[in-house]
């Protein structure tokens, strides 16, 4: 009755809107969408490497994907970028999934799942906005307060004091490095500095050559010379490269060659003062110190099949200091961070060990939602398939009787 | 609710031959796209003549099968490390000849003892398969067919060329990609090797050190023990003196007869430095390793295990020799005593495999975990399992042809009895690995398939309770059929042991119990799904059920609740997959192949449930939808590991270019049923 009546009365706009974006086929085209960006951006790995593939089809900044192929041949429609369609999708869940949907018991369980789902979702967003990550390296017994990013280069500048240390360094951000191409010119000036610099020639993938051997590479520096190499897969291996000139008094002092597999800095003297220059991983702060004791790394006999990793630590942090054990699927986790042994060598007898340091807002938060998920949606199916059976076995009593 | 008319038999009659016609022509082109499927892995198999060969007796293969070897990371059987040589060799677990007029097989146990003891009649075994014999072409090597099976023997005019260019191209691939067939050519090239390494292990103990007897000095009162290496590994401080000694002596010449057993002695260490590790490290060390290696580390001061090093290349003297009459007594009694000795010194070293936590994985002696993996393998759990799906789908299909009810009935039990016992062969094979390998059943690809197949099988049979309708009973024996086939065809092409241990940041059974069971779990759902579906559009297409609507309504609600099945438990399985990534890797989410392909199921399974709701899917639409699942759930599963990137490169197979038979076969089963709506559509215009 009240159904005839609403059916009636006309739609205002705004409900009208909230039944599109609040409707089963928002989702279902959402659904369809992300299978597609998901399997383009599965297949497009193959050949363009993982990194590559989320900022083409799943980063923030991915507005319009085109899959192509490894000879850069279309081969699919042009789509919308994956964390713009979980946007909408979250948007239409949470209008539909949880606004409109029917509450009552037997919609109870799609209720929780959907808004665990939801929960799911924005702790996603919440780590690509707010995550960060990298990689420290430690010697056995010795210690370190940083990590490196795996991706993002920075060329730090620093003037060595009269003990021949290095002082506190001028960094060019990764964000104004990361977006230059080989033609652009980037001027850099501090306060810090009494010369200007001039990056040139930036690549994101290269190789640093004699250039005896390398004919027709770019600009030759002190006999060497910057050569652009196709990008590997595996985005850490690929090795920057940069031309620097130092700039003083509108003229040029010096031109040197940056490679950042290069880890020793260029040294170049301005007015009397030794500089040191470094193209290198962005360096991240820790709020601690490791102190590593021990590192242990195993293989099955006979294999080089990785068996156990453990790494005995001392955290230092304000003076406290805290022991911890770390191994696989174990990691330390404090104070937001979390310390995971990702790799360990053992390079002429100095073992060594790799943490990975990740700082993710919602580390735990698809755990806590997908166990409310699993149970929600788990008693919902059973209940449809409780009814299910009900259902079926009435007409076959009927026919009985 | 009035019944739905159903429709004169005149209204179809019209279509039923075209309908047929093309059920006809669809089940040629599938059968044909199985027997392609079949026939391509299968090389010719001529049975080899080889005179004079007798076989060993059951005892000694006994024996010999539970003497510990340490292989790929852990301690196995004998038997177990026999077989995946042989497969990797062959292609197969059995190698058939002709001898003194009987057809034999030579299961791996026996070739591998052949290998050891007789390499001479192991050297006559057709035991090298060639996929593409275009790689030996030229070489003086009589070639058949372009897939073939050759024996050492056959190999030997083309050896030399084969190890040359083998050589070559492995210095190359270090700067360049090779091309399939020079990369096919270095693998053949290093089976060769291999198996030179198990048949010249031995050649110690059997030839000798060749020594002139004229050329021993007088007085020596055991002339033969001259003729031993153990003697002269012994000898060897005092041999550097004589040595040394004598090119002081002689201006740095030494005696042409020292210079030539040193010879003979470079050579038998150069043999043992590979192939068997059946030798227990004298010392805590956990590499078990070649005699050869032993001996150098002797004979260049790394090691000080004299003694227990000459022990055991006296008993390997005494042994090897008795092998000239493979049955008698002594040679089994020799055997027994070697096996129990490395057995013991085996559990002595309290060899095993440490759990994540540091404790052992086993609290059995050694000797009894092997002991259960002989037996595991002697089971043949999953071939019977097989061949009684086998025998439960036939009696199904009897079944659905009878039309009395009595003898349709008497079928019916019969198929579920033979289904029950099948589907303990599949369960009790699960089991046993999980026991022998002491970690929950599934934590490599090998290990999916019977999981997946019990999984599809455990859904089928547990709806078929429920519903009773006979078809869900049928689709679980072809499941069962067909999986078993396929983990059959993966174990034999893949040849790796699939018990070896896990790498470490997948070593913990509390995530292997979940996330991975979950996730197949799901991955069975999904393929149920596909198959129910592609039964529904061929009757369909049969015009069989048209006019039975429950049928069809039976059938489509099955699917939407496997559909539902598969959504839950792909999804718990993938989410749970990343709390697992987080808990190793730092990242609950990377966009890897692995992940994404779990992800592109619960995708699918979304659009469907929710399609449904949105009155843009009817009954044909999710047919044809899980037929296409059907292709995701095996992207997911199989195909993401073949593009060889991401993080789970521990997942990454090579080849598997049978993937894409199954596409098309899911092409052709969504042909069908879109060639079936039509039809549908065209009787109920008309």
């Amino acid at each position: 009755m009240s159904a005839s009546k609403s059916a009636k009365r006309p739609k205002s706009l705004g409900r009208k809107i909230f039944d599109v974006l609040a409707g089963y086929h928002i989702a279902v085209i959402c659904f369809v969408l992300l299978f597609l960006l998901t399997f383009y951006g599965t297949i497009e790995q193959s050949w363009i490497g993982l990194y590559q593939a989320i900022e083409k089809y799943f980063d923030i900044d991915s507005f319009l994907v085109i899959p192509r192929n490894s000879s850069d041949k279309v081969i699919g429609p042009p789509l919308p970028g994956a964390y713009w369609v979980i946007v909408v999708l979250s948007i239409n869940m949470f209008l539909g999934g949880i606004i409109r949907i029917r509450k009552g018991w037997k919609k109870a369980g799609v209720l929780v799942t959907h808004f665990a789902i939801l929960f799911m979702l924005i702790s996603g967003a919440v780590e690509s906005l707010g995550k960060k990550e990298g990689m420290m390296l430690v010697f056995q017994g010795e210690k370190s307060d940083y990590a490196q990013s795996y991706h993002d280069e920075t060329i730090e500048v620093f003037a060595y004091d009269e003990n021949g240390d290095r002082t506190a360094p001028v960094v060019v951000s990764s964000e104004e490095l990361g977006s230059l191409k080989e033609s652009d010119t980037l001027t850099v000036s501090a306060e810090e500095l009494p010369f200007e610099m001039k990056v040139t020639g930036y690549l994101g993938a290269s190789e640093m050559r004699m250039s005896a051997n390398a004919p027709g590479a770019g600009k030759v520096v002190d006999g060497f010379a910057l050569n652009a190499v196709e990008r590997d897969k595996t985005e850490e291996m690929n090795m920057a490269g940069c031309y620097v000139s130092i700039i003083k008094d509108g003229a040029e002092v010096q031109e040197l060659l940056l490679w950042s597999a290069n880890q020793q800095p260029v040294s170049f003297n301005v007015s009397g003062t030794r500089y040191g220059i470094l193209l290198t991983k962005k360096v991240w702060p820790m709020p601690f110190e490791v102190e590593l004791h021990k590192t242990v790394g195993e293989y099955y006999p006979g294999t080089r099949k990785p068996s156990w990793f453990q790494s005995d630590i001392t955290k230092v942090a304000d003076g406290d200091r805290t022991d911890y054990e770390i191994v696989m699927n174990d990691p330390m986790r404090h104070g937001g961070f979390t310390l995971f042994q990702a790799r360990w060598d053992e390079p002429e007898g100095r073992p060594y060990s790799g943490f990975a340091i990740v700082k993710n807002p919602s580390d735990r938060w698809p755990e806590y939602a997908i166990y409310v998920a699993a149970i929600s949606m788990g008693l919902h199916f059973i209940f449809m398939l409780g009814l299910y059976v009900l259902r079926s076995s009435r007409p076959s009593k009927k026919t009985a009787s | 609710m009035k019944p739905t008319p159903a429709q004169p038999l005149s209204d179809q009659s019209s279509t039923m031959a075209l309908r047929w016609g093309l059920v006809i022509v669809f089940l040629i082109l599938e059968f044909a796209l199985i027997t392609f499927a079949i026939k391509e892995s299968i090389p010719n198999d001529e049975v080899r003549k080889i005179s004079g060969y007798q076989p060993w007796s059951e005892k000694v293969v006994e024996t010999a099968s539970q003497i510990p070897v340490q292989d790929g990371g852990r301690v196995k059987p004998f038997s177990t490390y026999a077989r995946f040589q042989l497969l990797s060799l062959h292609g197969t677990v059995s190698i058939e000849i002709e001898s003194g007029g009987k057809k034999r097989k030579i299961n791996p146990t026996e070739w591998l003892l052949d290998c050891l003891f007789r390499p001479e009649l192991a050297d006559q075994l057709p035991v090298f398969r060639v996929d593409n014999t275009d790689i030996i072409k030229g070489m003086g090597i009589k070639v058949a067919e372009r897939r073939d099976r050759f024996s050492f023997s056959d190999i030997g005019p083309g050896y030399d060329q084969i190890m040359e260019r083998g050589q070559k191209l492995t210095m190359e691939s270090e700067d360049r990609k090779l091309k399939p067939d020079e990369k096919q050519l270095t693998e053949f090239a290093q089976q060769i090797l291999n198996y030179q390494a198990l048949t010249s292990a031995l050649d110690f103990a059997r030839e000798g050190m060749r020594i002139d007897p004229e050329s021993i000095p007088g007085g020596v009162a055991d002339k033969s023990e001259f003729q031993s290496f153990s003697y002269w590994v012994k000898a060897f401080p005092q041999v550097r003196a004589a040595v040394q000694r004598a090119a002081a002596e002689n201006g740095g010449q030494i005696p042409e007869s020292l210079r030539g057993t040193l010879r003979t002695m470079e050579e038998y260490i150069a043999k043992t430095r590979f192939g068997l590790n059946w030798i227990p490290p004298y010392d805590d060390s956990k590499e078990w390793r070649p005699l050869g290696r032993t001996i150098t580390d002797l004979i260049e001061g790394r090691s000080e295990q004299w003694e227990p090093t000459i022990a055991d290349l006296k008993t390997l003297e005494e042994l090897v020799p008795l092998a000239d009459q493979p049955n008698s007594e002594a040679f089994l009694k020799s055997l027994t005593a070697w096996q129990k000795d490395l057995s013991k010194r085996t559990d002595t070293r309290g060899e095993t495999q440490l759990a994540p936590d540091g404790s052992p994985l086993y609290s059995k002696p050694v000797s009894e975990k092997i002991a259960s993996e002989v037996t595991y393998y002697e089971k043949r759990y999953f071939q019977k399992g097989r061949v009684f799906f086998v025998i439960a789908f036939v009696f199904s299909m009897i079944g659905w042809l009878v039309t009395k009810p009595l003898p349709s009935k008497i079928m019916q039990r019969l198929t579920a009895f033979v289904f029950v016992v099948a589907l303990y062969y599949l369960v009790s094979g699960i089991i046993s690995r999980s026991l022998v390998m002491s970690r929950p059943p599934v934590g490599n690809l090998y290990d999916t398939i019977p999981f997946i197949t019990a999984g599809a099988v455990v859904i089928l049979g547990l709806a078929e309770l429920i519903t009773r309708r006979k078809l869900l009973l049928s689709l679980a024996c072809f499941l069962g059929m067909a999986g078993l086939f396929l983990a059959f065809r993966f174990e034999y092409g893949d040849a790796k042991d699939n018990m070896d241990p896990l790498v470490a940041v997948l070593n913990s059974n509390y995530w292997l119990a979940t996330h991975v069971v979950i996730v197949t779990l799901g991955y069975s759902g999904g393929l149920v799904a596909c198959f129910l579906s592609q039964v529904y559009v061929h009757l369909r297409l049969a015009g069989v059920i048209e006019k039975n609507k429950s049928f069809q309504r039976f059938v489509t609600r099955a699917v939407y609740g496997i559909v539902c099945f598969t959504l839950l438990f792909s999804l718990v399985g993938t989410v749970l997959g990343g709390v697992w990534a987080n808990d190793s890797w730092g990242r609950f989410w990377g966009w890897d192949p692995k992940e994404n392909g779990a992800l592109l199921i619960v995708l699918w399974s979304l659009t469907i449930l929710h399609a449904r709701l949105a009155g843009w899917m009817s009954d044909w639409g999710i047919h044809l939808a899980c037929i296409f699942g059907g292709m995701i759930v095996a992207f997911s599963w199989w195909h993401v590991n073949m593009l060889e990137v991401g993080l789970h490169s521990y997942g990454f197979i090579k080849g598997g270019e049978m993937i894409w038979l199954f596409y098309i076969a899911e092409a052709i089963a969504l042909i069908v049923g879109a060639v079936a709506y039509f039809l549908h559509r065209a009787d109920k215009k008309a």
